[in-house]
């Protein structure tokens, strides 16, 4: 049977955490469906592999082929936001692998689909998304039953501070910290555009660096959708500062989600004392 | 080396950038993100000093063409 988490002091878990995280991981949704949570778990299902498999239809399942020759391996789409969602991932390795490879062994080229970019963003995002579900998965398993008022979850905080650098920190009411990481991240984003000329905001050219980049959510995309894929016509002086700078907000920006997430998690597992512990009182 | 002073101002700027945001992660408060900063950032920066030049060091000494 049992306790009553308040009688015993500790919390009542409805399943395994890291079990539900890595069935997440390999099935979205199947983490809730195991902590009896069926809504949650078809509804995150239906909408992540919706979108991987949109990403495919719409690219083709070709966005591994825009690694080189020297760089395609078993373990390369490891680096890539696709990760997130690993079976999806697994599965368009298995069934898409690298295109068509012709009876030397050598690949055959293909042209790119007209809305390879928008499928390769898709995908990209599917598997950022299935992240957030799996950080929810294993909260739900450790805090089954959450109390009210405490600002946003710690899903959703971190989730608002990946779509804009700070979302998280404003909808948790520390307004400054965001406008700080919005201002630093998107300066940042910025700054390395201008010395790349734009160059940086393109899959195909900067496969490793651009899954940096896209860790900083809505301002890559819009800016990438706005300003990128220009052709290259003559040489770009700091085109490699640019792109590592862009690239280094964009895994700065993990940072605020990470910063996000522990603030909501310490107010909801710790929720006695909140603003004492917000104040920097200690006993 | 004519480019040097625009160099170090991007340096300056995204090595500021990177130390604020890491201390805004690691500490809770925003009072006491912004206490640590000046350190740091000065910890950061003669870090980097100190590799820059080992690594010129080692390329005058190892990596010479003459």
């Amino acid at each position: 049977m049992a306790q009553d988490p308040s009688k015993s002091g500790k919390p009542v878990r409805a399943g395994e955490p890291n079990l539900a995280l890595l069935l997440t991981w390999l099935v979205p949704g199947a983490g809730h469906m195991y902590l009896g949570r069926p809504l949650i778990a078809v509804i995150g299902f239906v909408l992540i592999e919706g979108l991987y498999g949109l990403g495919v239809l719409l690219s083709d399942g070709m966005f591994l082929e825009y690694l080189p020759l020297e760089m395609r391996s078993r373990f390369a789409g490891a680096l890539t936001p696709e990760i997130g969602n690993l079976g999806a991932l697994i599965y368009q390795l298995k069934t898409y692998g690298y295109g068509l490879v012709a009876a030397g062994g050598q690949p055959l080229p293909r042209a790119w689909p007209a809305t390879m970019d928008i499928g390769t963003t898709l995908t990209a995002v599917s598997g950022i998304l299935n992240i957030f579900l799996m950080s929810r998965a294993h909260l739900d398993a450790r805090q089954p039953v959450r109390p009210a008022g405490r600002g946003p979850g710690p899903t959703v905080a971190a989730f608002a501070s990946w779509i804009v650098p700070g979302g998280g920190q404003i909808l948790q009411g520390r307004v400054s910290r965001g406008v700080a990481f919005f201002v630093l991240l998107v300066s940042l984003l910025a700054l390395g555009t201008w010395l790349a000329e734009g160059s940086n905001l393109d899959r195909e050219r900067h496969f490793y660096y651009w899954s940096g980049q896209f860790m900083i959510g809505l301002p890559a995309i819009v800016a990438e959708y706005v300003h990128g894929h220009s052709p290259i016509t003559g040489d770009i002086q700091y085109a490699d500062a640019g792109v590592v700078i862009a690239s280094v907000a964009g895994l700065l920006n993990v940072l605020g989600m990470l910063d996000a997430y522990s603030h909501s998690e310490d107010r909801l597992l710790a929720p006695d004392e909140p603003e004492e512990r917000e104040m920097g009182v200690t006993a | 080396m004519n480019d040097l002073p625009f160099h170090l101002l991007i340096f300056a700027v995204t090595g500021a950038v990177i130390v604020i945001v890491s201390a805004m992660f690691s500490e809770a408060t925003d009072a006491a993100a912004l206490r640590v900063v000046p350190k740091r950032i000065l910890y950061f920066f003669f870090g980097c000093a100190v590799v820059a030049g080992v690594m010129l060091l080692l390329e005058h000494t190892l990596a010479s063409a003459t």
